[in-house]
């Protein structure tokens, strides 16, 4: 999935209206950013009635923040910093247990004998328990660089630390996901 | 793990995606081909993003679509009743000017400023060896590491003040920042650092040839196409010679 900010120049007018308090253009922004931040926040607490929760929050706080915002980034990264901080105190309050993988499909042996109506949907369902037991530094690496689509030097800016760091914890994060999902390596 | 297997290893990913160049390739596969540790973990990383790739065209597992701009402002009129929060009737709750916090916050830094002028109005001290103070005409009070441009590439220590002469001012469309190339000798190339300054409006910019003291962040850029080492972002710039 690839995901497209305004471009740059409609960016800063609407941007420079809602920090005058209009409301209409508090509404563009939000239209044009909501999928995105949706997506990445679902990816990470996993469970859409929390997100929506969520949500509220990064854009309350995006909202009445952008007074503050002085187009260093574009503000799609700015708005992503916020989910990224948002998502974390969330998920450390929620203190989620983490569920072998085997206790949602089945073991290897079960998933066998099982009938499969549809193989398509056991893969996906592999992957994406997969991923979301990943550790949240890891999970968030993946949901930005695949699914979000970001480049190295957007990832360190959303995340606060040098590409150099995104590039090693992309790496752990591909290399646990790949252990994690070895023994339904067939399925995949 | 050597240093050079944990650097290369950096830049699986961008091979995988074709995001390197043909040389770089060639030293990468030379050392995959040598270095049965970094093979071994390649692979397994090979399989890693083959996976992730899968993910990004799947998706996370979304419930339902995100509220619409009513249902947003409704909810969040909602939490600031139950926490018991002031909405107020006729203007908007979302406006980023007028909430309680940011009107404490504007007093406050009104009460604050002079206290904070009169602090920061010291003298410049320069101590031999290799940390030094930063005079009272640049924006920050705080220590920087004094560090030649060729001796970034062995430097731990941020942030840095260095010294060297423009070679080139470009802006960066995609970044939207403004780039100097600052050399250790005017008549040559190399070495060189690359300063970034993000808000180019609040900062005298210096001519190409001109004799510069640059303070600010150390960084290394590992992008493909670029590899060279910053002072990202910058605080300051003081112009030694035109």
């Amino acid at each position: 999935m690839t995901l497209r900010a305004l471009p740059l120049e409609g960016e800063q007018r609407i941007v420079l209206a809602a920090q005058r308090g209009d409301e209409e253009a508090f509404r563009e922004l939000y239209q044009a950013y909501r999928e995105p931040i949706w997506i990445l926040i679902n990816a990470l607490i996993g469970d859409s009635l929390q997100a929506q929760d969520v949500l509220q929050n990064v854009f309350f706080k995006a909202f009445r923040g952008l007074g503050g915002f002085r187009f260093r980034s574009g503000l799609l990264t700015w708005i992503y910093r916020i989910a990224h901080n948002e998502c974390r105190n969330h998920l450390r309050k929620r203190s989620v247990p983490v569920i072998p993988l085997e206790a949602i499909l089945g073991s290897r042996d079960e998933i066998d004998r099982a009938r499969i109506p549809d193989p398509s949907e056991a893969r996906k369902a592999a992957l994406r328990d997969a991923v979301m037991q990943l550790p949240f530094k890891m999970r968030e690496v993946i949901v930005l660089k695949y699914v979000e689509d970001l480049s190295y030097k957007e990832m360190s800016r959303i995340l606060g630390c040098p590409p150099g760091t995104v590039a090693s914890r992309l790496n752990r994060a591909l290399a646990e996901l790949e252990s994690r999902l070895r023994p339904f390596r067939e399925l995949l | 793990m050597k240093g050079r297997c944990l650097f290369l290893r950096r830049r699986f990913v961008p091979y995988l995606e074709s995001g390197i160049s043909p040389r770089e390739a060639e030293r990468l596969e030379e050392h995959l081909a040598g270095c049965r540790e970094c093979g071994e973990f390649f692979t397994r990383l090979r399989a890693g993003h083959q996976a992730g790739r899968q993910f990004g065209r799947v998706g996370p597992e979304i419930g339902q679509p995100p509220p619409d701009f009513e249902e947003l402002r409704a909810d969040i009129g909602a939490t600031l009743d139950r926490r018991g929060l002031p909405v107020r009737s006729g203007r908007n709750i979302l406006h980023p000017l007028t909430t309680p916090l940011a009107v404490r916050a504007l007093i406050a830094l009104a009460l604050a400023l002079p206290v904070l002028l009169v602090l920061s109005n010291r003298m410049t001290l320069w101590r031999a060896g290799d940390r030094a103070a930063v005079s009272s005409n640049t924006r920050e009070s705080r220590d920087f590491t004094s560090l030649r441009i060729k001796d970034f590439s062995s430097n731990t220590r941020s942030p840095v003040v260095t010294e060297g002469f423009v070679r080139d001012v470009y802006f960066d469309q995609e970044e939207k920042t403004l780039h100097i190339k600052l050399v250790d000798v005017r008549q040559k190339a190399e070495p060189f650092v690359i300063c970034e300054i993000l808000s180019p409006g609040g900062m005298a910019i210096p001519r190409e040839g001109s004799h510069v003291r640059v303070y600010g962040m150390a960084r290394y850029d590992s992008q493909p196409g670029r590899g060279w080492h910053e002072v990202n972002p910058v605080m300051n710039i003081d112009v030694l010679k035109h």
